[in-house]
């Protein structure tokens, strides 16, 4: 299918350019970076306990893990125990088993730690900023080199072409995030030891009333719950990248485009610190782009805020922009 | 010559932030005709090429290439046309190869083999395997033209086509051309500035002002008349006279320089009545006719508006 | 040619990936939205608290205790497992011959806080209002992690800290007085269990917090302070447990014999 053929150009078309080898260059010198970091924070951390506690506290774990898991078995037992936070409590205690029957010190780093904990950083401005390098490029590239006049002149709709770089832009959102992970996976190993897959990670937090609610806390394995990560990772990438992509079409420049989606991600880290208040910050694209924290439990719950509430509205920005990209495109006058 | 029109251009109007810049454009041309596009620095040229290759859509009018309309059936009406649209911008990234690899890959029926005799036919057999980036402005207007006539267009616009062509290879062009249309058939269409190479290479020619075609030639037509310039004392009486025996309109030049077009009429029977007359004949010469001479009587005075 | 090759293996793991994840995306949504059936929460145990038994109403041979707090309250670190539950009922048997019946509402890592809300759920206020005896063992929790941090810190934190347990302290009182009008409240002083290391601004905290609890629980009219720390200050080794930080089992069962000294004419007189 003649569709096939055009997703195949706009993919050579993006190796020939480098773009995606650079942006695989970021991502392995950024992790590095990270990796190193964590390792000396680490180093660190251990060195401070020893001398404050003045025992080897580090390794000494185990007694104080034993002992949490006696208390808080005690308190479950408690009739007095809150009902809320039993579930809490339960799976903490699963966890400080798990670490006991597997010797793992709850200190250490774990390349499946690392990597979840990494993308969790990204997710809102890091891995954004990759997707730009990606999307803005697509169609203003084209605009300021004069291709788009050979590009188009064919016997081919404006929208089916257009359509190729969004698919071409989807395959290199995927590809994007599955070289994050492997390559967090791979040199947090070198550092920490490639294992850690299997050990419980707490999700299950909801948000009831705009509360918080660990009710029905539970463990999932550690791969798991980096798979969630990174989906989640994959969703930002695609709303991030439709978005790009209109701006791109919008402005026909790739610096004013990666210019102006780079300063709506920043300002978006100001307004929802200054302006939770404003019914309007809720919808904005770029306030709900951490959707991992509602995995993780760690989030601020702005009214009405929640896992669903975040995909809809990222969702709706993706959707509003794909079809003012296409309206845009397919009516626009090629006068450059 | 068949009869179906190859391309038509129908009342064309643009209207581009108020200003009207295309106004009525009419035009038919036909199979095997290599037509010439004419006129000073925005006239209108190239957004009616643009108009016609579906990249600016017509404010009033209609595009029919091959009997499809190009605002209602696209796709038909583009597989018959291949172009350049001012310099011809290509991946620089890539291999002209590769370029014209892409391209192929649109259009099915544009076969391997194809491609290789396109390049040939350009001449850059050798340099095809390199990045566009390394080409001359030569080459790439070479590659451009190869990527215009792959899919064997029945329509091929070429907007300032030798550009960049050094005088060989400007031949070696206008030789292509002319068995593109005449071996196989293309209408082409050549918008330029290099007036001698219009006059060298095309069949009809139409001189746009200021989004208006103005007139429509033969380039035939021109260059078979002879244009003749006489100094005389009185060059209203000659003038008088040229009419009324031979019915020919001729023009006061400078004070005592006339001129006329000539086609058949017999320059000696001419003199010898001048001076009959009595009027001093000082001077008389034979003037090949060319179209700049036409261009620039026509567009005289031009400001660029 | 490579790229075209590389097309072809992008291809094939970018739809392999975009299945996965998409996997991995219902995933996540289902983990935080849906209404998760859950694991069937664990029986409620008939509660056993250690060392002691529990009818259901109080006669007129007996009387009650109703023990709150921390894990001291709980008894924790006592090697024999008996803590308050059993040595204060022990040691109220010199000055009556009556029952004692003991409750222990004890949790470990408690806070002030933590204490009222527990208090708020309502679920105690019948063992409340049948007491006759509240020990309250609280703040230890609160003030543990202000110690070891370094002087600057160490005023301002204190300063919080103390607020909101004062605060959490005379909220706690009054939902102790509403249920129970007459019960004596017994409150449990602080004491430094790494007197070892300590320093005298420290001891200065200490005797601050003391101090003022001290002080909330007098405002009380029928509430005791019982002091701990001097009884421990010079005994850390002998009263105090392994994990250095709880009484041992010499330890409660030298401040229940404080305890009930101080109470025992009210004890006698029931």
């Amino acid at each position: 299918m003649k569709l096939f053929s055009l997703i195949e150009n706009e993919v050579i078309k993006m190796i020939a350019k480098k773009r995606l080898m650079f942006v695989l260059a970021i991502l392995i010198v950024l992790i590095s970076v990270f990796a190193y970091g964590q390792n000396q924070t680490l180093i660190r951390t251990k060195a401070q306990l020893s001398q404050r506690l003045g025992i080897t506290a580090t390794n000494d774990w185990r007694k104080l893990a034993g002992q949490q898991l006696i208390d808080m078995k005690n308190r479950l037992d408690s009739p007095y125990m809150d009902q809320k936070s039993q579930a809490s409590t339960r799976v903490r205690m699963e966890q400080l088993q798990y670490n006991l029957d597997n010797n793992i010190n709850p200190l250490e780093q774990s390349a499946a730690k690392f990597t979840t904990k990494f993308m969790e950083q990204s997710i809102f401005l890091f891995l954004p900023l990759l997707i730009i390098m990606l999307a803005a490029d697509m169609v203003s590239g084209e605009s300021s080199s004069g291709t788009i006049k050979l590009l188009l002149v064919r016997n081919v709709p404006r929208w089916k072409i257009l359509l190729s770089k969004y698919l071409t832009l989807i395959i290199l959102e995927v590809m994007v995030v599955i070289f994050a992970f492997v390559l967090s996976a791979l040199i947090s190993g070198f550092f920490f030891g490639f294992g850690g897959w299997l050990a419980p990670v707490a999700t299950g937090f909801k948000v009831l009333a705009g509360k918080l609610d660990s009710s029905s806390v539970l463990n999932v394995p550690q791969w798991q719950y980096s798979l969630m990560v990174y989906s989640l990772a994959f969703f930002v990438s695609f709303v991030v990248g439709s978005i790009s992509l209109m701006i791109s079409i919008l402005v026909k420049s790739t610096a004013a485009s990666i210019g102006i989606i780079m300063s709506t991600l920043v300002a978006g880290n100001f307004i929802s610190y200054f302006l939770s208040d404003w019914k309007i910050t809720r919808y904005m694209f770029m306030v709900n782009l951490r959707l991992t924290d509602y995995l993780s439990g760690s989030f601020q719950p702005i009214e009405g805020m929640n896992m669903i509430f975040s995909i809809t509205v990222l969702l709706g920005w993706a959707i509003a922009a794909v079809v003012i990209s296409f309206v845009y495109f397919t009516k626009q006058d090629i006068l450059a | 010559m068949s009869n179906t029109a190859v391309l038509e251009l129908t009342d064309l109007w643009k209207t581009i932030k108020g200003k009207e810049i295309v106004k009525g454009v009419n035009l038919t041309l036909y199979p095997s005709q290599i037509f010439g596009f004419l006129g000073p620095n925005g006239a209108g040229k190239t957004t009616t090429i643009r108009m016609i290759v579906g990249l600016i859509k017509p404010t009033k009018g209609s595009v029919t290439i091959c009997g499809h309309s190009v605002a209602h059936d696209f796709v038909k009406a583009l597989s018959n046309v291949g172009c350049i649209i001012e310099s011809p911008d290509m991946y620089k990234y890539l291999t002209g190869m590769e370029n014209l690899l892409q391209f192929a890959a649109m259009d099915k029926t544009i076969s391997q083999q194809r491609i290789k005799d396109v390049v040939e036919m350009v001449g850059l057999q050798h340099r095809v395997n390199d990045k566009v980036s390394t080409y001359s402005l030569g080459m790439r207007q070479r590659l451009g033209i190869a990527q215009a006539i792959m899919s064997k267009p029945k329509l091929l616009i070429l907007d300032e086509p030798t550009n960049g062509l050094d005088p060989a290879g400007m031949t070696e062009f206008r030789n292509l051309i002319r068995k593109l249309a005449y071996e196989e058939g293309m209408t082409v269409f050549v918008s330029s500035h290099l007036l001698l190479e219009i006059q060298q290479m095309c069949d009809v020619v139409s001189i746009i002002k200021q989004g208006s075609v103005i007139k429509t030639i033969n380039v035939q037509d021109i260059l078979h008349d002879d244009r003749i310039e006489w100094q005389v004392d009185d060059p209203e009486n000659a003038i008088a006279l040229l009419k009324k025996h031979w019915n020919i309109e001729a023009v006061q030049l400078k004070k005592n320089t006339i001129s006329a077009n000539l086609s058949q009429n017999p320059l000696d029977k001419i003199n010898e009545l001048f001076i009959r007359e009595g009027i001093a004949l000082t001077y008389c010469s034979t003037k090949q006719n060319t179209l700049e001479d036409l261009f620039l009587d026509l567009t005289e005075g031009d400001e660029i508006v | 040619m490579i790229k075209k090759s590389m097309w072809y293996s992008i291809l094939t793991i970018a739809s392999v990936g975009f299945i996965v994840l998409a996997m991995g995306f219902y995933q996540a949504i289902m983990v935080t939205t849906a209404v998760n059936p859950q694991p069937p929460a664990k029986a409620p145990l008939t509660p056993v608290p250690v060392g002691s038994t529990k009818l259901s109403s109080k006669t007129a041979n007996s009387f009650q205790l109703l023990i709150l707090g921390d894990s001291i309250a709980k008894g924790t670190g006592d090697e024999k497992g008996q803590g308050f539950s059993s040595y204060l009922p022990e040691s109220f048997k010199n000055d009556t011959s009556k029952e004692i019946l003991v409750n222990n509402a004890g949790i470990d890592g408690l806070e002030s806080l933590g204490l009222l809300e527990q208090l708020q759920t309502k679920r105690l206020d019948k063992t409340i209002s049948d007491a006759d005896f509240i020990l309250v063992s609280i703040g230890g929790n609160d003030v543990k992690s202000i110690l070891s941090l370094n002087d600057l810190a160490k005023e301002d934190q204190f300063k919080l800290r103390q607020d909101s347990y004062l605060a959490n302290l005379k909220q706690t009182l009054k939902v102790l007085r509403t249920a129970n009008p007459n019960a004596i409240v017994i409150f449990l002083g602080l004491y430094n269990p790494y007197e070892i290391v300590s320093n005298v601004e420290n001891t200065r905290l200490l005797n601050t917090w003391n101090y003022n609890t001290q002080q909330l629980v007098e405002e009380d009219g029928k509430g005791i302070f019982i002091p701990t720390h001097d009884l421990l200050k010079f005994n850390i080794g002998r009263y105090i447990a392994k994990d250095g930080l709880h009484p041992n089992s010499a330890g409660y069962q030298a401040l229940s014999n404080r305890i009930s000294k101080s109470i025992e004419t009210i004890v006698t007189g029931l």
